[in-house]
């Protein structure tokens, strides 16, 4: 568009640009496409054929009935589906609320809340995994370490008899798989910078109606951040989906994996014969599905709900 | 929330430090403060020092072929023709594909006896093979990489190139510049703020964002030549459940990933342009 106006002759530049992006969608394509069209053969084919071959094999809701039946991918599915909601609604609420007292309230812990909230920006959690772990595996840990620390276990021991020592464990729940996940700011600073583009006087004249802070949030911003909101959900769902180290770790029944776990595993479980490749391809575009089109439908409300430019 | 962010954040931060110094025992076995030892044993590791280089490797070439390829791509897309349509949904849609599910096709398709260059094997026999080959099989992991990282800094890129006024465009064409002459002296220069961004976020996204796909396509290996270390501290906690050793190198990671990034924002005071 931007040169439409202008008297100049950018054919050239027009037509490498056309050649870029040919390639550019080519690069991502191709590997979809070869998923795709392999989905689509028998095992029987596929082995005849001596591997990768374009022709297409008619067998897609074969191989798609087999991932129903033979594996647990739709149960994962739905837990995927669960994980990475909990995940976008807790981020996303937790950080519209911080982002609203960084902007429109003035306070002594100002500074300090928002250095705390960047460090978690900087240190992803598969960093962390490791220790992460033990936390959610007894998340009583911090308690007994307070207690034994000021004295109180002691103080139990003397007058109970047995030391006190707390355990549990969310390994393996909802909530153990998505927290860690959803600890963690980014959204913050998106929902800061929409903030600081609303006019100047709309807190006063908020003020100046009578509206307190609940109010104004309430009836003013949540509606007019309508569009950062929806952004944001969608692009953290779409990254709690994808996510793989920390949900491998943090589930380790199958009835409890995400759907993204769980085609790893259908395709460690085969390694000495040839691998059922039409089927897993068939698996990876069934978990990749939901995601993808997402993003495919929603893309303008992404890009410009996450107002990624004003920087 | 803020509980939460303490709980999974910030404890396991501390923890990682804290455990650094003692010797865990697995499964709770109580813990034994041994100062610097663990640091000892794991800097004197000729496998850690190699993981180090490979990753660090992997930092430079996995963001800087991504960025590259995307700032090209996002060039072309904001060229407004027609294909620039199409293009922005498409070269998105990896980001919406966990890296564990790419990696289970692209180990498909760079497998030596049943993908793309299976062909080109039986003419030139060894040619290609990952499963044996180290620098191979780092390639492909590179390759998978750089498709899964694209969207993100096309997307930043993109959103940034167009929020160049395009008065700025126009001025510069009256004074004869063409189309290739602005990129170079107009759109890259004022693409600078999204090209830092891009480079803060992918570099410590490829420090952890690779495992999905070692683990779906090598496992580290062969021989350890695609064990980054995000890899090696996976396998050494949760295989050999060396937990002191894991968190070690947890908080020399989380120190080097820190300082880096902290030496990036340095340099962006450098850089900084105006609008």
């Amino acid at each position: 568009m931007k040169d439409s106006g202008m008297i100049e002759n950018a054919r050239s530049v027009d037509r490498a640009a056309t050649i870029v992006l040919v390639a550019g969608m080519s690069f991502i394509l191709i590997p979809l496409a070869i998923a795709a069209v392999t989905a689509t053969q028998p095992y029987e084919t596929f082995i005849e054929a001596g591997g990768l071959s374009f022709a297409l094999g008619g067998h897609f809701l074969d191989n798609m009935e087999k991932i129903l039946s033979e594996t647990k991918l739709l149960r994962q599915l739905g837990n995927s589906l669960a994980v990475a909601t909990i995940v976008a609604v807790m981020k996303v609420g937790f950080c519209f609320l911080a982002a609203y007292a960084l902007v429109f309230f003035e306070g002594k812990f100002r500074r300090a809340l928002f250095a705390v909230m960047i460090a978690t920006v900087m240190l992803p959690l598969d960093l962390r995994v490791i220790t992460t772990y033990q936390i959610v595996a007894n998340v009583a840990m911090p308690l007994n370490w307070i207690l034994d620390a000021t004295g109180a276990n002691w103080a139990i021991e003397k007058v109970a008899g047995f030391r006190p020592y707390f355990r549990l464990s969310l390994l393996d729940t909802y909530f153990g798989t998505a927290a860690p996940i959803a600890a963690n700011c980014t959204a913050v600073f998106i929902f800061r910078q929409f903030f600081l583009t609303l006019p100047k006087d709309l807190p006063r004249a908020a003020i100046m109606d009578g509206a307190g802070p609940i109010r104004f949030m309430i009836d003013i911003v949540l509606p007019l951040s309508k569009t950062p909101i929806v952004a944001t959900l969608l692009f953290f769902f779409v990254g709690a989906w994808t996510n793989y180290l920390w949900p491998l770790v943090a589930a380790s029944t199958p009835d409890q994996q995400t759907a993204v776990v769980g085609l790893a595993r259908i395709a460690d479980s085969d390694i000495d014969e040839i691998p059922q490749v039409p089927l897993l391809m068939a698996g990876a575009l069934f978990v990749s599905f939901i995601p993808v089109a997402l993003i495919a439908v929603m893309q303008r409300q992404i890009v410009r709900g996450l107002n990624l430019s004003s920087r | 929330m803020l509980a939460l962010i303490l709980m999974f954040f910030y404890i396991p931060v501390f923890l990682a430090f804290f455990w650094s110094f003692f010797l865990e025992r697995p499964f709770g076995g109580g813990s034994e403060f041994v100062g610097l030892q663990n640091f000892r044993r794991v800097l004197s590791d000729q496998e850690f020092w190699r993981a180090m280089w490979r990753t660090l490797l992997f930092m430079v070439l996995a963001p800087g072929t991504a960025i590259g390829v995307s700032l090209v791509l996002a060039l072309a897309a904001d060229r407004g023709i027609r294909l620039s349509h199409p293009a922005r949904n498409i070269i998105i849609w990896p980001k919406a594909i966990a890296g564990a599910s790419i990696g289970l096709v692209f180990v498909f398709i760079f497998n030596p006896h049943l993908g793309l260059f299976a062909p080109l094997n039986d003419l030139f026999p060894g040619l290609w093979n990952p499963r044996i080959d180290g620098t191979d099989a780092y390639l492909m992991l590179l390759v998978a990489q750089v498709w899964n990282g694209i969207p993100f800094n096309f997307i930043i890129l993109l959103s940034g190139l167009q929020s160049i006024p395009d008065s700025l465009a126009k001025a510069a064409a009256m004074d004869g510049a063409g189309p290739w002459r602005r990129i170079i002296d107009i759109q890259i220069p004022l693409l600078t703020p999204q090209l830092f961004l891009t480079f803060v976020l992918e570099f410590v996204g490829s420090v952890v964002e690779a495992f999905g796909l070692i683990d779906t396509m090598t496992e580290g290996g062969p021989g350890g030549a695609t064990t980054l270390l995000v890899y090696k501290i996976y396998v050494d906690g949760f295989k050999a459940y060396d937990l002191s050793g894991a968190a070690t190198q947890t908080a020399l990671l989380m120190t080097a990933v820190a300082i880096m990034v902290a030496l990036q924002f340095r340099l962006e005071k450098r850089v900084k342009y105006e609008r």
